[in-house]
């Protein structure tokens, strides 16, 4: 037997025009993490997703525990001892925290009924473990996307994999949380269990992974260990070309107040927030999983009513709203997080989900003028470098990250006043990350006034002009550029009395 | 989602295209292979003289059908429509009685009337939350209650002649056929080429980003409803002319038939995806299939199991094609 627990040879798969995969070999050894990056569209998931037994490959074998893997269904794999966590949360959003955990291998008693006291105990340590402390009854419709995130993490965990797959995990976990699962992952890892870790965020791949592999456009371009590699050369190999990662900055002063929020509060966690908003900047908004930041969000926007407060805008004649029509009317424009629910239209084209808030500049009479349309998704095709068969496939179709470039493209054709994005880097990669933070500066010269969330510190603190911190449904404190470490909002966000969410 | 040994994989992702190619042209197939089967077994199928009624009737299911397409795609359903065809009838007959001058009134009233219980409908889904299925129902029954009570149980007035030149074709061609055809280039052409045919889509494919896109969500499902209903009257306006006296019972069955039409037609129970081409070949499948089974003599107990087939069949592979590789 070889002393690799998994190998995939020469995995080949193409989708109706597209070459996903093109002769990716990877071979894992027990014990060991392995980082797999690569632009969006690189065919990371597909891979994870062809081990997974969800997709077939067209050509290639995959050896494991030094069997040649004959076909399996997906459950077959989950029993042999693989468990991924899906870049698209797959929860059962009617279900349970604790049902969802256990799927399919609830405890039971006799007679096959089911143990609910220990489905719940279990599911209650479990989530110990990564260090939240959650209802295990709350439905997971009732969850923010974080803690979605962890909830797909217990459950991977719960299965007592030896090889777990993590397509970015951490996209949108920050501070303590990003730590438990850094935690977590070492102690398994000691317990000899094989982790592939998918990850744009290029710190957390060098922080934990033994060895990297890169893929582009469907094809193998390097697997190395970490400690041959820096971060400017992995890029390199990533991008195919050398990249600035330097956030880039305003050049002029603090515009005139736009927009104000004074003491709202929604029927969510959210209270009493203040904000001002200025022409031209970047306010970043900092905060641990559940702090209320995308409520702020969908409270700034209408999405949520208030229950006390109130914002407006003080250009545009002092305008107010109380949905987001009227909020998108009055000029403002929301990337929410949670794109599979709230941003995307899966089932409908790349095209219509683009132009969808500018209907009334492509039509004519309401009449649709595909000349104007093709221009505009064009344009943010290239903008934006969104990789797609063509802009009739359905965006279920498209990678992880290029369904975030797609919703973000959406509102950047609008001509807003102020824009919220929550998460907008969310899954994205670095090169296109920086083409996002350029875009975002372009918007600022333009008078544009940004709010953003973020869980990726470094983005918060490179990209913003001012940060607030939130903690647990309030705002705890400000930041002024240049002022903001990690260390310093992490202990705001963190700060205890308020931080009853977490322990 | 299966997996399958390396070297069956060409097999079955050929197992899949094949299932995909099934759902993207099976109705046509279908629609194909029915018509030579009728060759076969039907000959009568085509005399211009049934082709023409054969047209005329899937005109009427199809104007209907047009409607209920609408409706599935912002995830709906109408099951109201029996009641505004008896409606229809007796606002025809009861304003006209029976005089041609009055024919273009009493439509007029019919079509706002009919607006009326779709605004209903669209009110009770959209702004009272009931479930489209129960909203629908409920309205039907309203409907017809309100039709019977008015109407004393016993229909009165006359349908004027001038209704009855539906009944007239040229060859195959005929009044509702060409009101079909039109209303279905109409649609199309809204659907695929408008503003509000996009937010139609956007609506039925995921309603929470609909509305934070800055659609009237409810706006455009309570406007789908009362098209429906609109269509509904033209369709009934037809039936009231082809039958030429007030039936209490007209247009019974017209809802199921519709849903199914569009269904088999590849429109999604759950909204945002199908359209009207694939509509009027469920329409076609279907109407087919009862004439077929009228020509033959089958019982119509049969006739339901044949249709219910076709519908499970339809929907069966449907749920298939969407199954990943
Ligand atoms: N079911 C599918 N049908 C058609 N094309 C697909 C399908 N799944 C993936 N693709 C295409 O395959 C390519 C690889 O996608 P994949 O999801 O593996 O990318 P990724 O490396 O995970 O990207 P990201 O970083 O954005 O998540 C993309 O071009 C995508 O559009
Ligand atoms: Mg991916």
């Amino acid at each position: 037997m070889s002393d690799y627990i998994l190998e995939m040879r020469n995995i080949s798969k193409s989708f109706a025009g597209v070459q996903a995969l093109k002769d990716v070999t990877i071979r894992c050894k027990p014990g060991q993490v392995y980082g797999l990056v690569g632009e969006n569209g690189a065919g990371k998931s597909t891979l994870m997703k062809i081990l997974a037994g969800a997709y077939k490959a067209d050509a290639g074998e995959i050896i494991y525990k030094g069997e040649q893997r004959e076909g399996a269904t997906a459950g077959e794999v989950i029993d042999s001892g693989i468990s991924i966590i899906y870049q698209e949360l797959a929860l059962v959003s009617q279900m349970s925290v604790a049902e969802n955990i256990f799927l399919g291998r609830e405890p039971r008693y006799a007679l096959g009924v089911l143990n609910l006291r220990e489905l719940h105990s279990r599911s209650a340590a479990l989530l110990t473990r990564l260090g939240i402390r959650l209802d295990t009854r709350l439905p997971v419709s009732e969850l923010t996307v974080a803690q979605r995130q962890l909830v797909e993490i217990a459950k991977a965990l719960s299965q007592n994999a030896d090889l777990i797959v993590m397509d970015e995990p951490s996209a949108i976990l920050a501070g303590s949380e990003l730590d438990q699962l850094f935690s977590i992952i070492e102690s398994l890892v000691e317990q000899g269990v094989t982790i592939i870790y998918i990850s744009h965020r290029l710190d957390e791949v060098f922080r934990i992974a033994d060895e990297v592999t890169v893929l582009k456009d469907g094809e193998l371009v390097e697997t190395r260990p970490i400690d041959q590699l820096d971060r400017p050369t992995l890029v390199e190999l990533m991008v195919g070309r050398p990249l600035d990662e330097i956030f880039p900055q305003t050049d002029h002063e603090q515009g005139e107040l736009v927009m104000v929020a004074e003491h709202i509060s929604s029927d969510t966690i959210l209270e009493d927030a203040s904000l001002e908003l200025y022409a031209g900047e970047i306010l970043g908004i900092a905060g641990m999983v559940g702090s209320g930041r995308t409520e702020l969000a969908r409270a700034l926007f209408g999405a949520d009513p208030l229950t006390s407060g109130e914002v407006r805008l003080v250009t545009n004649k002092g305008a107010s709203w109380s949905n987001p029509a009227k909020a998108i009317e009055s000029g403002l424009a929301l990337v929410p997080e949670d794109r599979k629910s709230h941003g995307l239209f899966t089932s409908l084209s790349a095209r219509i989900n683009v132009t969808l808030p500018i209907l009334s500049r492509i039509t004519r009479m309401g009449v649709l003028q595909s000349q104007a349309e093709d221009e505009i998704v064009e344009a943010a095709k290239e903008r934006l470098s969104i990789v797609m068969a063509s802009a009739d496939q359905e965006a279920q179709y498209l990678s992880g990250g290029n369904q975030q470039k797609l919703v973000l493209a959406k509102w950047l054709e609008t001509n807003p006043t102020v824009v919220i994005l929550d998460e907008p880097t969310r899954g994205v990669d670095v090169g296109a990350k920086f083409e996002i933070y350029k875009l975002m500066r372009q918007l600022n010269d333009r008078g544009i006034a940004i709010v953003m969330i973020s869980s990726e510190l470094p983005e918060v603190i490179g990209m913003s002009d001012r940060i607030l911190v939130m903690n647990a449904g309030r705002i705890v404190g400000e930041f002024a550029h240049g002022e903001a470490s990690e260390a310093g909002i992490i202990e705001l966000a963190t700060m205890a009395d308020s931080g009853a969410n977490h322990s | 989602m299966s997996v399958a040994k390396p070297h069956e994989s060409a097999k079955q992702v050929n197992g899949w295209r094949a299932r995909k190619f099934v759902a993207d042209y099976g109705v046509y197939i279908a629609l194909l292979l029915l018509l030579l089967a009728a060759a076969v077994l039907t000959p009568k199928l085509y005399e211009v003289n049934t082709i023409a009624v054969v047209m005329r009737q899937a005109s009427q299911l199809g104007i209907v059908a047009i409607g209920q397409t609408l409706i599935l795609l912002v995830a709906g359903l109408d099951l109201s429509i029996g009641g505004i065809f008896v409606m229809t009838s007796i606002v025809v007959a009861d304003v006209t009685n029976g005089r041609d001058d009055l024919v273009i009134p009493a439509i007029l009233i019919a079509l706002a009337l009919g607006a009326l219980v779709g605004l209903g409908n669209g009110v009770l889904v959209t702004k009272r939350r009931v479930p489209p299925f129960v909203a629908t129902l409920g309205m039907l029954v309203l409907v017809k209650g309100a039709t019977q009570a008015y109407t004393r149980g016993v229909p009165g007035g006359f349908v004027p002649e001038v209704l009855g030149i539906v009944n007239q074709s040229w060859f195959v061609l005929s009044i509702p056929l060409l009101l079909w055809l039109g209303l279905n280039a109409v649609f199309m052409f809204v659907l695929g080429r408008t503003a509000y045919g996009r937010k139609v889509y956007a609506v039925g494919s995921n309603t929470e980003a609909a509305r934070l896109s800055g659609i009237s969500v409810d706006t455009i499902r309570i406007s789908v409803y009362v098209l429906g209903s609109c269509l509904a009257v033209a369709s009934g306006v037809v039936l009231t002319g082809y039958v030429g006296y007030v039936d209490r019972f007209i247009g019974t069955g017209l809802e199921l038939d519709s849903i199914a039409a569009a269904i088999v037609g590849g429109t999604a129970f759950v909204g945002g995806r199908g359209g009207l081409l694939g509509t009027i070949a469920g329409v076609l499948l279907i109407q087919l299939l009862s004439t077929m089974a009228l020509l033959m003599g089958l019982d119509i107990q049969v006739q339901f199991i044949i249709k219910g087939l076709v519908i499970l069949g339809a929907v069966t592979l449907y749920s298939l094609a969407n199954v990943e590789e």
